[in-house]
């Protein structure tokens, strides 16, 4: 693909999409770059550099164990953003399987499993969470396991609503009729044709997962201290929030600038995909 | 209700700095602490209010009880002794004491006079009584553990009225001091399946409501022994949320933290908030770093002796909590106690360097475990990791989430930042926490020959001389201990600026003399 | 008819689910609860007692189906922890909770919907877009951030508001009525950004219908096309969106009723978290999915009631709708 093709299919995403994809890859950047362009160790405390303003050394001042907030705020979506693109790639893949069999297969087995999925989604997501954590302890592993149980449900409801009229096209019928009526058809016919939803979802997804693993941690049940976090860091520092404003307001600036630019790159791609984000609302 | 003046000034003009950018080179002042708490006359009556953090949903007013709501204890009973600031025991419900020439039978006389809250008076079945239920199986006291190992409830006789008589299995001349536990507050005869509700005791305040990790107050007793106190009424409030509590205060919802030892950031807020303060209290917090002698890292004692030369406890203060507090040089027992041995151990990284190289363990390299739980573990952690890599030891600060800290961690992985309260006697300090096979001794090492010297200081009636066998004990602990006591430290409790003569020791806050400055408003 | 039947029908198959996946979660533990209940004063003596006196020997089946017929009669079992029935606790909480999820509720859904259609009818224009980039920031901050600037700036800064609820689960109506309104503003500010953004949508649609486009050219009003004739249609699809963010309420209690240490289901969900009061746990899940498998059940009703095509058409799936907007329902809530 030339230069110019992908600039202009580029163009045709929409400003919208490519502001909030920018958004999202800034963060990602400064994320993946922080072990070599943090000024200090997110670490290292500094007993005689407690709670100071914004200076040339620290530009985001320190906080209450005197580390450099910058530093900190740098590192601190390592773990969110990590567990994100795990969770919500196991969520898509895992989701968008049950939900193509439930839609293939109809009758008892549909039935069965859209009984199961809504049984699974009938407690909210961070009771859930909280279950789950309670149950095994916090972890990187059991957050994102535990995400995933909770939010695969959810895709798979999306994915099934979308591959249902798309299994009842009279293309996939006449490959039926033909015979092939197997699971290669699901995935050679259904999954390109759902595409465009499992790529809004994933847009979506991401973003929830971004706030539901900064509430846990700011519950206390994400990452422990002294990993930086942002979640965790809005927790610590939010008492001194009057003294020392920056160490809660750089993490929530960063944050909000990813759950931003992933919400607008989600509502880009849906307007560009046609599948209307707004009224499939908070699915 | 937010009730009172305002801080909307000060903040207002912080909010200001934040609006225009938050940018600027504005950084906090340093923290200057009050040294100690405000004193001076208050207003006769008032209402305090204090925010606690609740020990549990079961929580009990049963002092006995390992879930007891701690601070209503000293509120609404009397223990027959208690302990003064300097470690000393003194009188509250037994007026004197004395034993046999070999310490084996203790006489306690009861004070005259005094009456429960139900106005029943106190007498020496009661007291029977109460030793009875501490001691109780069903109760699982964590102070019968120290104490079964002397007497049964048989061994307990009400001589009369006012006479109560220990017969002890073995000499022990510093037994009353093990009747000051905040678990042995004085509760009447029969009460025992109630008194987790009604909390009836000699206090100088009677309750008035409870609810067990919810709302209570107490009312003064206007006849209570040694005065009416000050206040007219405490409420108490459970806050479980340590950022919630602060909040509570700087709202000045409440008046005191109880149980709240702010780290430098809330310390800083409070003090810079108008209407609120700190105070310290001196030593509170006796923070420990056990090192697990049966470990295969720790089993050899010259490893353990490097662990301590690597570190100066004085610089470890200065780090870790700015120097609010005292250096504890692996001493367990706290400076401000008499029977503390004078002068510290070296300290000595070229040393513990060679130590480590004869244990064949040069360049250790494990984890250290801290955690939230408390807010200044993980400053110690920090210092001490940073302190002892000039010796070639390499830790790695591990933090664990606070709700599995002491079920996972502690007295489980060989390094880690503990901490508890002082306000022990010094006998049940040093037989709670470091003889063999104590439910307490957090670093599992058993040293017989400690063992031996403990018991030769109980059997010991003579003061100097069991003081200087207190003394060989400490020497042996900071020695060949594996439990360090790198510091104790202040703790920092906000409170309201109107609360003066708040004093907290021993496990119990001076409530008679507790009150609030007549309102200016 | 029979589709109500068959609706009823799968609401309690769904909640005997939700129950077996809820328990069996919670009896997955593998700490041992008497030692976590005991924390530092957990002798091996004292842990031994207290595992007696919980019974954690008996089958983990036989167990299930006491607590699941017990629960059916309204007996939730007693607490780990504080050894009071769990239904009083609940119950007690719960109410606590209704006190700000039905007025965040009620402010919630008739602001986002007004604000929703506002957007609608001046498609494109400033007020649009200043609706737009709101709902997109709310839905950007997390709620423990709402909460957190609330209290400094209505409790601590300018103290018009109590910062926390002292009383603890004892509180009585007047002790939580000043607390009542910072919490309550958490949730709707939490909750109106999906449901603007779905009325919007909706009403677009709507009001680009050749009915609504008929409709106008005749001259009649425009407000009077909006609000008579485009809305009703208009919150059909939008019905799912709304039932959706109310049962989530209860799952955004949690954070909110933890920073304003609000006595209520969440913080005792929190609570329950830390010192692993299994039966309180599964009675809140359990208590959750009740609600949501109720409100849904009341949203499908209610869309039922609005359009009686509902009925048909679900059995001709061939014939072509406005929308498919109950079966591509949404799925659930970002938290």
């Amino acid at each position: 693909m030339s230069v110019v093709t992908a600039a202009r299919r580029a163009k045709r995403l929409g400003t919208v999409t490519l502001v909030g994809i920018a958004m999202v890859a800034i963060i990602v950047l400064l994320t993946i770059l922080s072990p070599i362009i943090s000024p200090y160790d997110p670490i290292a405390s500094n007993a005689d550099q407690v709670l100071l303003g914004s200076s040339w050394e620290h530009w985001l001042g320190t906080d209450a164990y005197g580390r450099d907030v910058l530093s900190r705020t740098l590192e601190g979506g390592r773990f969110a953003l990590l567990v994100s693109l795990l969770a919500t790639s196991i969520s898509v893949v895992v989701g968008t399987f049950v939900g193509t069999i439930a839609a293939y297969y109809e009758g008892w087995i549909d039935g069965a499993i859209t009984r199961v999925l809504d049984a699974l989604l009938a407690v909210p997501a961070i009771l859930w969470l909280l279950l789950i954590v309670s149950v095994f302890g916090t972890g990187t592993w059991v957050i994102v396991v535990a995400i995933s149980v909770v939010y695969s449900p959810a895709v798979a409801r999306i994915t099934r609503a979308a591959a249902r009229p798309v299994l009842r096209s009279p293309y996939v019928v006449a490959a039926q009729s033909r015979g092939e009526m197997s699971l290669p058809i699901l995935y050679r016919e259904v999954i390109p044709n759902i595409l465009d939803t499992i790529l809004v979802e994933f847009a979506m997804r991401a973003c929830w997962v971004i706030l539901l693993v900064s509430t846990l941690s700011f519950l206390g049940f994400g990452v422990s201290p002294p990993t930086p976090d942002w979640g965790l860091m809005i927790q610590e520092n939010r008492t001194a929030l009057v003294v020392a404003p920056m160490g809660t307001l750089s993490p929530i600036i960063a944050l909000s600038v990813l759950v931003v630019g992933l919400n607008l790159a989600a509502d880009g791609l849906g307007k560009y995909f046609g599948v209307d984000r707004a009224m499939r609302g908070v699915a | 209700m937010p009730q009172g003046a305002t801080r909307r000034t000060l903040l207002q003009g912080a909010l200001a700095g934040l609006a225009a950018g938050g940018l600027t080179a504005c950084g906090a002042p340093p923290l200057i602490l009050p040294k100690s708490a405000v004193t001076g006359t208050p207003a006769r009556g008032g209402t305090l209010h204090i925010a606690r953090p609740a020990a549990s949903a079961a929580e009990t007013l049963d002092s006995a009880s390992s879930l007891s709501a701690y601070e209503y204890l000293g509120a609404i009973y009397n223990r027959l002794v208690k302990l003064d600031v300097k470690g000393k025991t003194v009188p509250d419900l037994a007026t004197e004491w004395s034993s046999n020439s070999d310490a084996t039978q203790w006489t306690f006389t009861l004070r005259a006079g005094v009456s429960f809250h139900n106005g029943k008076p106190l007498t020496a079945a009661d007291v029977r009584y109460t030793i009875a239920h501490i001691l109780d199986p069903d109760t699982a006291s964590p102070q019968a553990g120290t104490l079964s190992t002397m007497f049964g409830p048989k061994d307990v006789e009400a001589v009369d009225d006012r006479t109560v008589r220990f017969r002890l299995k073995t000499p022990n001349a510093e037994f009353p001091s093990l009747l000051t536990a905040y678990q042995c507050y004085i509760i009447p005869e029969g009460s025992a399946k109630t008194i987790g509700k009604t909390g009836i005791g000699t206090g100088p305040f009677r309750l008035e409501s409870y609810r067990a990790a919810g709302a209570g107050a107490v009312v003064a007793n206007e006849d209570y022994f040694d005065g009416r106190p000050v206040l007219d009424r405490i409420e108490f409030f459970s806050i479980q949320d340590t950022s919630a509590r602060v909040n509570a205060l700087l709202s000045s919802q409440v008046d005191l933290l109880a149980q709240t030892n702010m780290d430098n950031a809330t310390a800083r807020v409070v003090t810079g908030s108008r209407g609120t303060t700190v105070a310290r209290v001196p030593n509170a917090q006796w923070y420990t770093i056990p090192m697990l002698a049966t470990s295969k890292e720790f089993q050899d004692p010259l490893v353990r002796r490097a662990m301590k030369l690597a570190y100066d406890s004085d610089t470890l203060l200065q780090t870790a909590i700015q120097g609010t507090g005292s250096g504890g040089w692996d001493n367990p027992v706290p400076p401000n106690l008499e029977a503390r041995l004078p002068g510290h151990r070296p300290y000595d990284p070229e040393q513990a360097r060679a130590l480590l190289k004869k244990a064949g363990k040069d360049g250790l390299r494990i984890p250290i475990y801290t955690s939230a739980y408390e807010p200044n573990l993980t400053p110690i952690a920090v210092a001490y990791a940073e302190q002892v890599r000039k010796a070639g030891i390499d830790l790695t600060i591990t933090s664990v989430s606070s709700d599995s800290y002491y079920t996972a961690v502690w007295m489980k992985k060989p390094l880690m930042v503990s901490y508890w309260y002082t306000g022990r006697p010094v006998d049940q300090l040093l037989n709670q926490i470091f003889r063999s096979g104590s439910s307490y001794n957090e670093s599992g090492l058993s040293d017989k020959r400690l063992d031996e010297v403990l018991d030769a200081a109980r059997a010991d009636t003579n003061e100097q001389s069991r003081r200087a066998k207190y003394q060989d004990a400490q020497q042996m602990i900071v020695d060949n201990g594996a439990d360090m006591t790198p510091i104790f430290g202040d703790r920092i409790v906000g409170l309201s600026d109107r609360v003066v003569n708040y004093q907290e020791y021993g496990f119990e806050f001076d409530y008679v003399n507790i009150g609030l400055k007549a309102s200016s408003s | 008819m029979i589709y109500v039947a068959r609706r009823l029908l799968a609401s309690v198959v769904t909640l005997f689910l939700a129950s077996f996946f809820v328990f069996f979660a919670v009896q997955a533990l593998p700490g041992d609860v008497a030692e976590q209940l005991l924390g530092q004063n957990a002798t091996p003596e004292a842990v031994a007692t207290l595992r007696a006196q919980l019974g954690l020997d008996q089958s983990v089946w036989v167990r299930y189906f006491d607590w699941l017929s017990s629960a059916v009669h309204g007996d939730l079992g007693t607490s780990l922890v504080s050894g009071e029935s769990v239904a009083e606790t609940l119950s007690t909480a719960f109410g606590h909770t209704l006190l700000i999820a039905i007025p965040a509720m009620i402010i919630g859904v008739t602001i986002s919907v007004l604000l929703g259609v506002w957007a609608a009818a001046r498609r494109g224009t400033k007020v649009d877009n200043t609706v737009s980039v709101l709902t997109l920031i709310t839905m950007s901050i997390p709620e423990f951030v709402v909460a957190t600037v609330l209290i400094i700036v209505f409790a601590i800064v300018i103290p018009i508001f109590p910062a926390v609820v002292l009383q603890g689960p004892s509180a009585t109506f007047s002790d939580l009525l000043p607390a009542l309104w910072l919490p309550i503003v958490t949730l709707v500010i939490s909750m109106v950004a999906y449901i603007i953004r779905s009325t919007r949508s909706s009403t677009i649609d709507g009001l680009t219908t050749e009915y609504a486009t008929a409709a106008e050219l005749k001259g009649v009003k425009r407000r009077v096309v909006l609000f008579k004739h485009v809305l009703p249609t208009a919150m059909l699809p939008v019905l799912p969106v709304i039932s959706i963010n109310v049962a989530w309420l209860l799952g955004g209690v949690v954070v909110t009723e933890t920073v304003f240490n609000y006595p209520g289901l969440g913080k005792l969900m929190i609570d329950s978290v830390s010192t692993r009061d299994l039966p309180v746990l599964q009675a809140i899940a359990l208590l959750s999915a009740c609600v949501y498998v109720l409100v849904n059940l009341a949203a499908d009703l209610l869309a039922l009631l609005l359009d009686p095509r509902q009925r048909t058409s679900r059995r001709r799936s061939s014939r072509p709708r406005p929308k498919p907007a109950l079966e591509a329902k949404t799925s659930e809530v970002p938290t």
